[in-house]
């Protein structure tokens, strides 16, 4: 049986395989990889952030970040602070619209039918009339992500001013008042969102079959903190191990066949591996730092330990990140910047990039033949990451639900569980 | 835009955010993102079937876009398959293009693309005496004419940078140009095809050997479309 998944970024459809009225196997599908690591392989180095944002309507601007940072590595130059604030940014731009877009329009109708709060399936045009206040926030913070982009970054997307050595764009005095206001009323808007979550959910009881299994957990921090755009790479493992490791010694951890789907992890545990907002927020805990606010405290260990609780993350980090964007060009002259640094010697081989995308982990590595030239490339994209358990996760609950519920029933409520995943179809077949 | 559009319409279907399993009657279709698979053909068919008016929506719908770049994957814009009553240009198309050509849409009038190339209402216009001699020989400005203020006042072509405004489509506020690099054409010609317009344009000027090797500048967005439905 096929289904086609409603609501997701991009076209991927559920496949289950059922033999002797048992469900064997269920498998999440897309298309085949475009195939952007071998079209990048020749391009010119400060070419190819423009290449690779192209990959991504949602997530561009962490993979053309990600990519500067490689080709920084490559060349040894780091961008100013100015030019490292504004990319935070825009980042926090690019993560409110991601964030916002599926947590309401993909997921909230689900968490509505799964937490029995409406008892027919929400269409979009009963979504938009739930909580009409709800929705204005919604449609204000989807506003702030593409304003912000488009002041900061030359355009709604597919940013124009991110650049190898740092940031084409100086943020005018009028400009940076604006996206200011932007931000300041973007926090009104989540705060009354984060309250709206707690009241409508906080009380009930997260489905345990959404429960996740012992785990490991892939993601990014600064000394142990919250931080998309510099840190190190952080695995928590299953057994509460945590190692900490350089971008630059990724290869001693994970790897991948150049244009085939998937991620190999080399780390001495078998279980399925997750990155993106339950990671950060893990990781971040572990390590006596979170950014989490008071409205943590209504939520139990169950809601903890469940997938579900991923969309109320969403949430807190929007809520987070507004604060410290508001926060930084409150407290930093951006008006007066240093210069681009010059690109004129190559220092290495090998260059590396890491950001933290909305939905986890992602990393760029470029290798250079002797002429400088690019002669490969592997981008490690989050959802191929999360591509594994969310595949088991399905599959078990599946086979649970086969048992005492209709195929309509059963297809409706896997699909629940898919978009817990947010899954970036455009980005996995990079 | 988005609010405003919405109340105007109704969405008979949109995967990304509804959960509508079949295509219905509808007034107008968006269509994004090229043909890059056979089975895309037929589901673009029925849309085309069951709509009254369709638009290409953005580069890659309207002329193939990035994936122009594989050798190996096709990208074909949609007009090779379905007749196409409208085109919103850009990667992406620029704010108040896209807006409006919705609003016009809803309104059920026809959408106006600018008809003048990029250098008509350039910034860096100046004298405008183009020297075609000027050797070509760079994609983008280094980082150190970035950081000039005077080299910014100056038209790419006669700095040496390869600039596709001529052949490109004016509608995005010249967004990239006023950031100090040139214009990389996602916006598509004001007239003919992407293709054609890309060799004369290129066969005018004096490239140098490196660009003319470089395999990111002419199928960028779109390849050649050698043989028509």
């Amino acid at each position: 049986m096929i289904e086609i998944c409603r609501r997701i970024e991009g076209q991927g459809q559920i496949n289950y395989f059922i033999q002797n009225d048992k469900i064997h196997h269920v498998e999440f599908e897309f298309s085949a990889v475009r195939g952007f690591e071998n079209i990048l392989i020749g391009k010119k180095l400060v070419d190819i952030p423009r290449i690779v944002s192209r990959i991504c309507g949602l997530c561009h601007a962490s993979q053309s970040i990600a990519s500067c940072k490689a080709i920084e590595d490559l060349y040894g130059v780091i961008p100013n602070f100015q030019s490292i604030i504004i990319r935070k940014v825009l980042m926090t731009a690019e993560l409110i619209k991601s964030h916002i877009i599926h947590f309401f329009f993909q997921s909230f109708p689900d968490l509505l039918e799964l937490f029995s709060i409406t008892t027919n399936p929400v269409d979009t045009s009963n979504l938009i009339r739930f909580d009409p206040q709800l929705t204005s926030s919604i449609y204000d913070l989807i506003k702030t992500g593409t304003e912000i982009s488009n002041l900061f970054g030359g355009r709604i997307i597919h940013l124009i001013t991110p650049t190898p050595g740092g940031m084409l764009y100086k943020p005018s005095k009028k400009n940076l008042i604006v996206v200011k206001r932007y931000l300041q009323k973007a926090f009104i808007n989540i705060d009354y969102i984060l309250h709206k979550f707690v009241d409508l959910f906080s009380e009930k009881q997260p489905p345990e079959d959404f429960d996740l299994p012992v785990l490991n957990m892939l993601g990014t921090l600064n000394n142990g903190h919250y931080d998309r755009y510099d840190g190190n790479l952080h695995i928590i493992q299953s057994d509460g191990n945590e190692i900490k490791f350089d971008i630059l010694n990724y290869e001693n951890y994970f790897s991948k066949e150049v244009s085939l789907f998937g991620i190999k992890f080399l780390i001495n545990s078998p279980k399925p591996i997750l990155t993106g907002p339950i990671a950060r927020y893990t990781l971040s805990r572990n390590n006596g730092n979170s950014i989490y606010n008071s409205l943590l405290k209504y939520f139990d260990m169950r809601w903890k330990k469940n997938i579900l609780f991923v969309h109320f993350l969403q949430l807190l980090e929007i809520f987070y990140e507004i604060k410290s964007a508001i926060d930084m060009l409150e407290h930093h002259n951006l008006e007066n910047q240093e210069s681009l640094p010059t690109l004129n010697k190559i220092l290495k081989r090998d260059g590396f990039g890491s950001v933290e995308a909305p939905r986890g982990t992602l990393v760029h590595h470029y290798h250079l033949n002797e002429s400088n030239i690019i002669d490969s490339v592997k981008l490690f994209i989050p959802t191929e990451i999360n591509f594994p358990l969310l595949n088991e996760s399905i599959k078990n609950y599946a086979q649970k639900l086969y048992e005492k519920e209709d195929i309509t029933s059963l297809n409706r409520k896997v699909q629940c569980m898919v978009r817990a995943f947010d899954p970036c179809i455009a980005c996995a077949t990079h | 835009m988005f609010p405003q559009f919405l109340e105007k319409t109704e969405i008979t279907f949109f995967p990304f955010i509804t959960n509508k399993k079949d295509l219905i009657k509808s007034d107008i279709a968006l269509v994004e993102g090229c043909v890059s698979e056979e089975s895309q053909i037929e589901t673009l068919k029925n849309i085309r079937k069951n709509s009254t008016k369709l638009c290409a929506l953005g580069t890659c719908a309207a002329f193939g876009g990035i994936l122009g770049l594989s050798k190996k994957k096709r990208s074909d814009p949609i007009s090779k398959f379905v007749e196409v009553d409208f085109v919103i240009p850009g990667c992406p198309p620029p704010i108040n293009l896209l807006g409006n050509a919705l609003m016009d849409l809803a309104e059920n009038k026809s959408i106006k693309l600018p008809e003048k190339n990029m250098c008509y209402s350039c910034p860096l216009k100046g004298d405008m005496k183009a020297n075609l001699n000027t050797l070509i020989s760079r994609l983008l400005p280094s980082n150190s004419e970035l950081n000039s203020d005077d080299d910014k006042q100056v038209c790419f072509l006669k700095r040496g940078i390869l600039c596709l405004g001529p052949i490109t489509r004016e509608g995005c506020d010249h967004q990239c140009i006023k950031q100090g690099i040139p214009c990389e054409g996602c916006l598509g010609p004001p007239s003919k095809d992407f293709t054609s317009n890309l060799i004369n344009f290129l066969s005018l000027v004096s490239l140098s050997n490196q660009l003319k090797r470089y395999d990111g500048i002419f199928n960028r967005f779109s390849k050649p479309i050698l043989k028509r439905r």
